[in-house]
């Protein structure tokens, strides 16, 4: 005898009610979380800044964000101004940091869509900050991360993070020992051109004494992921240079 | 033990070694291999396999008279990946920092075929009851390997256990760095996680002759 | 050239199973003939090329952020990303399924042979990955995603066939009793897996604008070197 569960009809009536259940509830989920899961994403944004700039509690080993209650407040500190670049124009926008890099980089790749470009510039004990966001691949997913830089264009802090890289390899992206290594380094070569910094395996400088190689030591093990940090700066912040080569001058 | 008895027992106790569902029944490889290179990562995606998997056969296993045979499959994944996802959103919602940690595992879990394995297997065919005790003995099996692996490659590969550095400063040529040795840079990446498991189950079957195969 | 390009790139370099290490556990179970393995490595192949444009076609007019823009203007807003593994994987088990209802009508031999993993293909991590990675490397278009597909299930079919060669041969050599079957076949992909990282250089270069950068860079170390050998010799 056909059991009643190998009925097509069944089956069919059982998918349907699944669906629903799940879709419903998904969805229920999902809209009534999401005002709360924004508004973690818009303070981790604001943490990730701050982070780079050096406003952090970290102590000697750890990677410690100013805690969600006070981020709010030391953002509007610290962060005097910011800005959005796009082509020629530079217009200023307190809400820059919200721009998804994510959907400017797909629309600019229709020829007719100007990049939009925030970058966040920031004061800490009198001395100017220039932000900039990055976005890139790493080898799993994507990697983002924010660079801090000097008027003369000397890396003071970077943060980076990941949505999925291979734990214990590429995920140390987001490690100290890592983003340490990129403080001091400069992003223009000899000739005062942009080189980027390179995420090199053949660098030999453990401890990063060379600050003016262009070039950090890879994490051994997660070469593709080192390799999209340096795309990813190379790239993204290539797109700055025009602004921020006037700052230099 | 009031509570097992002999046979639910056996359960927990079969996969952890001679039922081993990395070294025997071949499920679950790919997550093994992908983030055993930190023994930290090892016991993080352990613990989060034996929620799923507990958590889930249990499911399964009372859903297993209502399920249409023919698209089993399909609800078995749903169910899981539904599972998951509103673990994943809550956690964002509520604990972001740790939502972070875990975020990497959402989808190794999803696609684990540890779990898929024991539904199809286990949890379609028996109660609620024993089939959480499957789950819990199965993902205890698939800790020991984890961990072992996690163990050997975090030690050999980085010189160091859940981030310490046990052997020395690497940098600065202390502790074992100073008579010269080196950290094997080989055993972070992921081939040497095969040859490590491959290892593991040479020293196994070497101890119980009945797992050998012709 | 972009698909030349992807086609090689995915089966050598990006190999599903040597470079990511995804669809190991039917690789490993089902790898002891070789006619098994070519019959998987076929359903393989055949349920990728299908899944992956399927789930580029959903993902590019129903999940991504602002997908739906195309239903008119008010409903740019929605983002429904967090309900993609969801459906991609109910693509991909409804896809197994039917495939599992082909093979059963038409080679029951092989069916007999697959036993539990053709239902385990629905979570042979290699397809859930190739669409994941379709969206995470943001593939342009319909046709990169089914080139996609077909090459990633391509590069797995050629890792089963291989190690399933191996395992055949294998079997006239003194392997230890303890290490035979599973136990070797573990270390052998290992060993083939890095074999093909020499892979890794196949595609060297990137976009060529980024050469001229690279040079720069290779001189100014060379430049600072020197000028630190200078020092010393000053010191």
């Amino acid at each position: 005898m056909e059991k009643r569960t190998d009925k097509n009809s069944y089956t069919i009536l059982f998918a349907v009610i699944m669906v629903f259940v799940v879709g419903a509830s998904l969805a229920f989920l999902a809209t009534s979380l999401k005002g709360k899961i924004d508004e973690n994403k818009r303070l981790e944004k604001q943490q990730n800044i701050l982070y780079a700039m050096g406003v952090n509690d970290n102590d000697e080993k750890s990677v410690a964000f100013i805690s969600t209650d006070n981020v709010a407040k030391e953002f509007s500190t610290y962060i005097t101004k910011q800005v959005i670049i796009q082509g020629d124009n530079v217009t200023e926008d307190d809400e820059a940091y919200l721009i998804d890099l994510k959907v400017e980089s797909a629309k600019s790749k229709e020829a007719s869509y100007q990049r939009r470009l925030p970058l966040f510039i920031g004061e800490k004990e009198g001395a100017p900050y220039y932000i900039v966001p990055m976005r890139g691949k790493g080898l799993w997913d994507a990697i983002w991360g924010y660079i801090s830089l000097d008027k003369n264009l000397v890396v003071q802090g970077v943060f980076f993070d990941h949505k999925g890289e291979t734990p214990g390899l590429g995920a140390n992206i987001n490690q100290r020992f890592f983003m340490d290594d990129f403080t001091g380094e400069h992003i223009l070569n000899q000739k005062e051109n942009f080189a980027g910094i390179a995420v090199s395996k053949s660098n030999i400088d453990p401890k990063n004494e060379r600050k003016t190689d262009n070039a950090v030591d890879a994490i051994a093990g997660a070469t593709i992921t080192g390799d999209g940090i340096a795309a990813m700066i190379r790239k993204d912040l290539r797109m700055y240079m025009p602004y921020l080569q006037t700052l230099k001058n | 033990m009031g509570l097992l008895s002999k046979r639910d027992t056996k359960l927990i106790t079969d996969p952890l070694a001679d039922n081993n569902p990395i070294t025997i029944q071949v499920l679950g490889i790919c997550s093994a291999l992908a983030i055993t290179a930190e023994l930290e990562a090892s016991i993080v995606m352990s613990i989060a396999v034996l929620f799923v998997l507990g958590l889930g056969n249990v499911v399964i296993s009372l859903m297993r008279n209502i399920i249409p045979s023919k698209i089993r499959i399909i609800v078995q994944l749903i169910v899981v990946a539904t599972l998951v996802i509103i673990v994943d959103l809550v956690l964002k919602a509520f604990a972001y920092q740790l939502s972070k940690t875990l975020s990497v595992f959402v989808g190794l879990i999803i696609t684990n075929c540890i779990i898929m394995g024991r539904f199809e297997a286990f949890a379609l065919a028996n109660g609620p009851w024993k089939s959480f005790l499957d789950g819990i003995g199965n993902s205890l099996g698939y800790a020991v390997i984890l961990i072992i692996v996690g163990f050997f490659r975090e030690l050999l590969g980085s010189g160091s256990l859940l981030g310490f550095p046990v052997l020395g400063d690497a940098i600065e040529k202390t502790g074992v760095y100073a008579y010269g040795y080196e950290n094997n840079g080989f055993m972070l990446l992921a081939p040497m996680a095969l040859i490590t498991v491959g290892l593991i189950i040479w020293v196994q079957r070497n101890k119980s002759k009945a797992l050998i195969e012709d | 050239m972009e698909h030349i390009e992807l086609f090689f790139k995915s089966i050598f370099i990006d190999n599903m199973v040597f470079a990511t290490f995804l669809g190991m556990c039917s690789y490993l179970a089902v790898s002891k003939k070789v006619t098994t393995a070519v019959g998987l490595g076929a359903a393989v192949i055949f349920v990728m090329a299908i899944t992956v444009p399927l789930n580029w076609l959903l993902d590019t007019y129903l999940l991504k952020d602002g997908a739906l823009a195309w239903l008119g203007p008010e409903y740019a807003e929605y983002d429904l990303s967090f309900l993609s593994f969801i459906m991609f994987i109910a693509t991909i088990a409804t896809m197994v399924q039917l495939v599992e209802i082909i093979v059963e009508k038409f080679s029951p031999s092989l069916y007999n042979s697959l036993g539990i993993f053709l239902p385990l293909i629905a979570v042979n991590c290699a397809i859930l990955g190739g669409s994941l990675f379709m969206q995470s490397r943001e593939i342009q278009s319909l046709g990169l995603a089914f080139n996609y597909g077909v090459s990633s299930g391509i590069g797995w079919f050629l890792a089963i066939l291989a190690i399933a060669s191996i395992r055949e041969k294998i079997r006239y050599s003194n392997v230890p009793p303890a290490l035979r079957g599973l136990g070797i076949t573990f270390i052998v992909t290992g060993l083939m897996a890095i074999g093909f990282m020499s892979f890794g250089g196949m595609l060297t270069g990137g976009d060529e604008e980024e050469v001229p950068a690279e040079t720069t860079v290779v001189i100014s170390v060379e430049q600072q070197n020197d000028i630190a050998n200078n020092t010393k010799v000053i010191e």
